[in-house]
């Protein structure tokens, strides 16, 4: 049995969008979520392999190298004898297509806050005022919570309504560093920085959803936590919005992987193992007709080194191409 | 290119009949999913309303590339009167109807198609598949015009395709 196949002429990508995904760095470790082109990279876009989390496409999507090189010479007069690499370093910019809650965050450049419904005659603040108790999750008693369904029982529910937000995460008690379920999302430096907020932490928690349906004491939610199934001591706090700071000291740090799928069936992958923030909250616009604009959020990130496990460089990005099928190399 | 041509015809046409199924028009007496091709059709002053017309207008060749990447203009017009049942005061919801389904069929993932060529296809022969895709922009809208009981719209979008060795 014999196969052959015509190889077409290599041609340059085409492509029109990119498309973003996410997966979180342990901070306290420093481990960043690895991606391996190799073995997932002709993932389908609308599912990427976990931990990776769609972020949707992304416009002005711009990769910079600044990468210096330099010569080193020798002999009267100076020639080239050999080069050297004096300073290396990669950037990356681009506009999220919605203010999904990830999405706000990553382009937040530093720590984002959830808005908790406040307390009854909470005093004024910028970024939320003291929020209302947090509903806890019942154990042994009905069904047990999962990833999409929260069990906060009948006289809880009564406080919630469909299309209610939620952040769903443990109690501040008195943790210090990264904190944050899933994803670290703030650095505590002392209790007293956050004035022991029991709620400090569902205040930044990226484990956020929506309220689709509730019934006999079940909160439905629209989407799967991106934590997972909640864990012993969460509790689920309301709330209005989200809020960033222009001037506060968090590094957001997170994996990163853009996809440009080419309209001949290849595909070109970048991944920025570690991401971080290098400009403060922005947003571009887009005039459609006057006097309506279109806000998009603009972020700019500064790559972090890793070790390839092959050779123990230390790299910023790997950018992979896999051609298409029958295709000359 | 005409097999481009062709891929992307049959690509619109597959597309806007499986959003709407019932339009539909009568060509030479065969009823047809609601989209063709003019020059594929025997001349004729008649404008068939509620159907899709696909007229190929402008081309660009760039060879520049290992492979000419050839740029068509699709020109697509559309009309309506309305139906007689309601004496034509639907006609502005019909066409909104059908810049929907246009809109949908070109816009929606993905936007490309691989390339076929028909030439020898027939009943009970399909197309040979060819080695690169067709792919499209987003249309453009043109602006609605009003002659009479009729509204009529032409959108464009420019479709491209690679030439392949040996293809004419």
């Amino acid at each position: 049995v014999s196969t052959t196949g015509a190889i077409a002429t290599a041609v340059a990508p085409v492509a029109g969008r990119v498309r973003a995904y996410f997966a979180p760095v342990n901070r306290s470790s420093g481990i960043p979520t690895l991606f391996d082109p190799a073995q997932r990279g002709g993932f389908v876009l609308d599912s990427p392999p976990a931990p990776w989390v769609d972020l949707g496409w992304v416009s002005r999507f711009a990769r910079k190298v600044g990468t210096k090189v330099g010569a080193i010479r020798a002999g009267a007069p100076a020639m080239a004898a050999g080069q050297v690499r004096t300073e290396v370093e990669a950037t990356i910019s681009l506009e999220f297509e919605t203010w999904g809650k990830l999405q706000a965050t990553l382009a937040s450049g530093s720590q984002q806050t959830n808005l908790l419904t406040t307390a009854i005659g909470a005093i004024p603040n910028g970024s939320g005022g003291l929020a209302a108790a947090a509903a806890p999750l019942l154990t042994g008693s009905g069904p047990a919570s999962t990833a999409t369904s929260l069990n906060v029982g009948v006289t809880a529910a009564a406080g919630f309504a469909v299309g209610d937000l939620v952040a769903v995460d443990i109690d501040y008690i008195g943790q210090l560093g990264y904190v944050g379920t899933g994803v670290s999302t703030a650095y505590v430096q002392s209790a007293s920085a956050v004035s022991g907020d029991v709620n400090f932490v569902r205040r930044v928690t990226l484990n956020v959803a929506v309220v689709t349906a509730i019934a006999a004491g079940v909160l439905e939610l629209a989407s799967p936590l991106p934590a997972g199934a909640p864990t012993a001591g969460m509790q689920v706090s309301q709330l209005a919005g989200f809020c960033d700071r222009e001037g506060a000291s968090f590094f957001q740090e997170w994996s990163a992987l853009f996809v440009l799928p080419g309209v001949q069936g290849d595909r070109v992958l970048y991944h920025y193992p570690r991401l971080q923030a290098m400009q403060g909250s922005a947003e571009t616009e887009d005039t459609w007709v006057l006097p309506l604009r279109r806000i998009r959020l603009a972020g700019a990130f500064r790559a972090l080194p890793v070790k390839d496990g092959n050779d123990g460089e230390m790299v910023l990005c790997f950018r992979s191409y896999l051609p298409a099928a029958l295709r000359g190399i | 290119m005409q097999n481009a041509k062709d891929t992307f015809y049959e690509m619109l046409q597959s597309r806007l009949a499986s959003l709407n199924p019932s339009r539909t028009i009568v060509v030479r007496g065969m009823v047809r999913p609601g989209t063709l091709v003019d020059e594929n059709e025997l001349p004729t002053a008649m404008f068939p309303t509620d159907a899709f017309r696909l007229s190929w207008t402008a081309l660009q060749v760039n060879s520049e590339g290992p492979l000419p990447l050839v740029t068509m203009e699709c020109s697509i017009q559309y009309a309506t009167d309305g139906t007689p049942g309601n004496g034509g005061m639907d006609r502005g919801r019909l066409l909104a109807a059908m810049d929907a389904e246009l809109a949908a069929a070109l816009g929606g993932e993905p936007q490309i198609a691989g390339k076929m060529n028909y030439s020898a296809a027939g009943v009970g022969i399909a197309p040979a598949t060819m080695g690169t895709n067709v792919f499209w922009a987003e249309p453009v809208f043109g602006v609605a015009a009003a002659v009479r009981e009729r509204l009529t719209r032409t959108s464009t979008v420019h479709v491209f395709a690679y030439q392949e060795a040996g293809e004419l």
